[in-house]
């Protein structure tokens, strides 16, 4: 018996209408965990080759992780998956909250669900009591995400905790997000459309179980320990004080800020947008999700002017791409244009990539007001920026073609403005410029997701966690592995970030912690799946789970056509020098990287995928 | 010290008693994150669950921005001693309102009668329980945000009277029964 887990997934056939509660496969957790890995075998299994992801033929989960709900630090955790309508491979996004703990108390740990309904249908759980209700009966269909909030907490009762996509995702967005609990995002690989394709508005949960954990005599004593190890983490208080907010400082400060659609790493207002200026004049709170000591979570508002709002905002990574990398020094812009995509229910990160996509094509007199129906894309200018945020959401105007990413966008309008799109895999590259720090162009490339800084999240180079390398690889590769500049050693640095992440997110816990600080490490999710669960991993067996989750999702894709070939940079990101700052004259040596990453895999070095012996050895030989 | 609340000489006879204020543990919802970990620490340390449900206290969110940390507040003329009918409510030699088991049958008359909501019945003895003020979420509160206080070091912290201006204006979310089992 596995403790300190709901014990069971609803399968949820949307065409049919019906529900099934299917207990927990316990053998499928002893070789993928839960949340991301088991969600990556379940739906290997179940999601068939060359289907429209926005068919009724794709499958979506939502999962938690073994360790979501409990007491471990930032043990808020689920995770949504599936195919992406984005980049048409393995999709898959992560949010904290308070929805995934409320659903384990519930006595669920993953909801999947299957075919299309035929009219718009929200699912309601009240612990045993789970029914497919009448979206537009109950008024949320058309809804945003804070409006759906708020009449399923008046219908279902104020401690119920929703997840819900907003009009972007019943629009077909191709990177619409999941949202939950107002203004946390599963917002990467566009799930929201499939949640709009198949009707299903969202999921209101409330739980009045609990997790009976495997060790409760010492559960307490143990976690003081993991809580004390955090909160004196050096780390803690500039999290606290900051979020991610002043990552655009730090960011600035190496050359890593993507600017000007990633056509350089520094912006001359950085300041204008960075965490200071944030915290000086618009934060209100910092805010925490269940179990999180370092709550990165912002409340701010802005209040007055055209961009008034109060609410849940922003990230780092939106103060990027809707900031500096649109040329947009606007920071109120840029929080109200966080607190939209919220809203709306969008990926930030790719909204604002692809806006300044059309910014850059623009520059160039490739794209112009006979496009964009006169509105006007030079860099900066904040109303557009705004403007496009709600086109694109409604499917409005030039915001209809935007919607489609800026990969497909590009390919609709033509004209050279291909070389613009600055994609891995038709996902737009997150706030991470490559040619600053090496190791984040490789994790961009192998990411199963298509670009992504987080399947890896190769943090290690980035700032002084030299002593961090050194413990976790030992001398050997020292210096090279610390240096951001340094191509070398980076494929078994992301390879073996990748193993750990993809086990992180099958446990249910944060980045934050175990990755960036460092603090934790296989050894303490393993001691805290044996107090919470009454699972025995060990180290070595955590890592192995990991190495088997990265390339079953390697399979997955290498199903739908995915080789080396397209494990690929945009061409300014390997052939243009940095033209600015701390990082000038720097290119992404992606193929270097790449041989030493596959070596370390066990993977083809011609066509990027598993030799039968790595699979053998992970016990993947069936699904090759 | 006119404000000073002083518990009832009668509901403890056994005791030397002083004047001594009654203590009660408080929570500020600007500076509380939300996280849960006071409720999780107390479901934990006495009902060795993880269960918000089973926790003395409630954490209530509320937009914008704020998280009530939500505690017994210890009235003075507790009311609800005086609701139930099996007398099983009392005051402790400290001033604690606390619950004896083996006298509650859960009527529910303790919850009927509190106005802040801080008694409830355990959704598995079927008994009333209420924070008792051990103090084991406060030391682990990762916010700072909850302590141990009383009408006259209150009204000295929160001079202003910001924070409990802020429970006024949300009387009515915060201390809803609404999911009262």
């Amino acid at each position: 018996m596995i403790h300190g887990v709901g014990g069971h997934i609803l399968w949820v056939n949307l065409t049919k209408g019906s529900i099934e509660k299917r207990p927990l496969d316990e053998d499928m957790i002893k070789d993928y965990l839960l949340g991301a890995g088991y969600l990556s075998r379940m739906l290997f299994d179940n999601i068939p080759k060359g289907i429209d992801p926005l068919s009724d033929k794709n499958v979506l989960g939502i999962a938690t992780g073994l360790l979501t709900g409990s007491m471990f630090p930032q043990a808020s955790r689920h995770v949504v998956a599936g195919l992406s309508p984005l980049t048409d491979i393995w999709g898959e996004s992560h949010a904290a909250g308070f929805w995934g703990a409320e659903l384990k108390f519930a006595g669920y740990d993953a909801v999947v669900f299957t075919g299309a309904s035929s009219n718009p249908v929200y699912l309601n759980i009240k612990d045993d009591d789970v029914e497919l209700l009448d979206a537009e009966a109950a008024g949320v269909w058309g809804k945003d995400v804070f409006e759906t909030d708020d009449i399923l907490k008046a219908k279902h009762g104020r401690k119920c905790k929703t997840l819900a996509i907003g009009q972007a995702g019943e629009n077909l967005v191709r990177f619409a997000a999941v949202m939950n609990d107002r203004d946390r995002a599963s917002a990467r690989s566009g799930l929201g459309a499939v949640m709009g394709s198949k009707k299903i508005k969202g999921v209101s949960v409330k739980g009045t179980g609990k997790l009976d954990v495997a060790d409760p005599k010492n559960y307490l004593k143990q976690i003081d320990v993991f809580h004390k190890r955090m909160m004196e983490n050096p780390f803690t208080p500039g999290r606290i004080k900051y979020g991610t907010t002043s990552l655009v400082e730090l960011m600035q400060h190496i050359g890593r800020l993507p600017s000007y659609n990633m056509k350089q790493g520094v912006f001359d207002g950085y300041e204008k947008i960075g965490g200071d200026a944030i915290n000086q004049k618009y934060l209100v709170k910092a805010r925490a999700d269940f179990s999180c000591l370092q709550r990165c979570g912002r409340y701010t508002a802005v209040r007055t002017g055209p961009y008034a709002f109060e609410g849940g905002a922003p990230e780092f990574e939106t103060q990027s791409s809707m900031g500096s990398r649109c040329g947009n020094d606007n920071i109120e812009s840029v929080l109200f244009g966080h607190h939209l995509s919220n809203q709306y229910g969008m990926d930030t990160i790719s909204l604002g990539a692809t806006i300044s996509w059309a910014m850059e094509a623009w520059d160039e007199g490739l794209l112009t007001a006979e496009d964009t129906g006169g509105i006007d894309l030079s860099w900066g200018n904040h109303e557009t920026i705004v403007n496009l945020t709600r086109m694109i959401a409604l499917r409005e105007g030039f915001g209809d073609v935007l919607a489609e990413g800026s990969a497909r966008a590009a390919q609709k309008i033509g004209r050279g403005t291909e070389k613009f799109v600055m994609t891995v895999k038709k996902q737009e590259i997150a706030g991470q410029e490559p040619r600053a720090q090496k190791s984040m162009g490789l994790a961009a490339v192998t990411a199963a997701r298509g670009a992504d800084h987080l399947y890896s999240f190769p943090v290690l180079d980035e700032a002084g966690f030299d002593d961090d390398i050194r413990k976790r690889f030992g001398e050997e590769y020292l210096p090279e592995m610390t240096e951001r500049l340094n191509p070398k050693y980076k494929g078994i640095m992301v390879k073996e970030c990748e193993d750990y992440m993809v086990m992180v997110e099958s446990v249910g816990l944060c980045k934050y912690g175990t990755q960036i600080p460092p603090e934790f490490y296989y050894d303490d999710v393993a001691l805290a799946l044996k107090i919470h669960n009454g699972l025995d991993f060990t180290r070595e067996e955590l890592q192995i789970i990991g190495e088997r989750i990265v390339n079953l999702n390697r399979l997955f894709n290498a199903r739908l056509g995915i080789t080396r070939e397209d494990d690929c940079l945009p061409d300014r990101l390997t052939k243009e020098k940095a033209p600015l700052g701390p990082s000038a004259g720097e290119v992404v040596e992606i193929d270097m990287m790449l041989d030493e990453y596959y070596t370390e895999r066990g993977w083809d070095l011609k066509t990027g995928l598993p030799h039968k012996e790595t699979l053998k050895r992970l016990g993947l030989s069936k699904d090759a | 010290m006119g404000n000073i609340k002083q518990w009832d000489v009668e509901t403890d006879p056994t005791e030397n008693r002083t004047l001594t204020e009654l203590k009660f543990v408080i929570g500020d919802p600007r500076i509380c994150s939300g996280c849960m970990t006071c409720s999780n620490t107390c479901s934990m340390h006495y009902f060795k669950v993880i269960s918000p449900e089973r926790a003395r206290n409630r954490v209530v969110r509320i937009e914008p921005a704020l998280d009530f940390p939500l505690f017994c507040r210890n009235c003075e003329d507790a009311p609800c001693i005086t609701a139930c009918p099996e007398k099983a409510l009392m005051r402790t030699s400290k001033g604690v309102v606390i619950v004896n088991n083996r006298k509650c049958v859960g009527h529910g008359e303790c919850v009927t009668a509190c106005q802040y909501y801080a008694i409830r019945i355990h959704p598995d003895t079927g008994k009333a329980f209420k924070c008792i003020q051990c103090d084991e979420c406060i030391k682990r509160c990762p916010a700072d945000a909850i302590w141990m206080t009383t009408e006259s070091e209150l009204s000295k912290r929160d001079k202003d009277g910001s924070m409990m201006d802020l429970y006024e204006q949300h009387t009515k979310e915060i201390y809803d029964k609404e999911d009262s089992l």
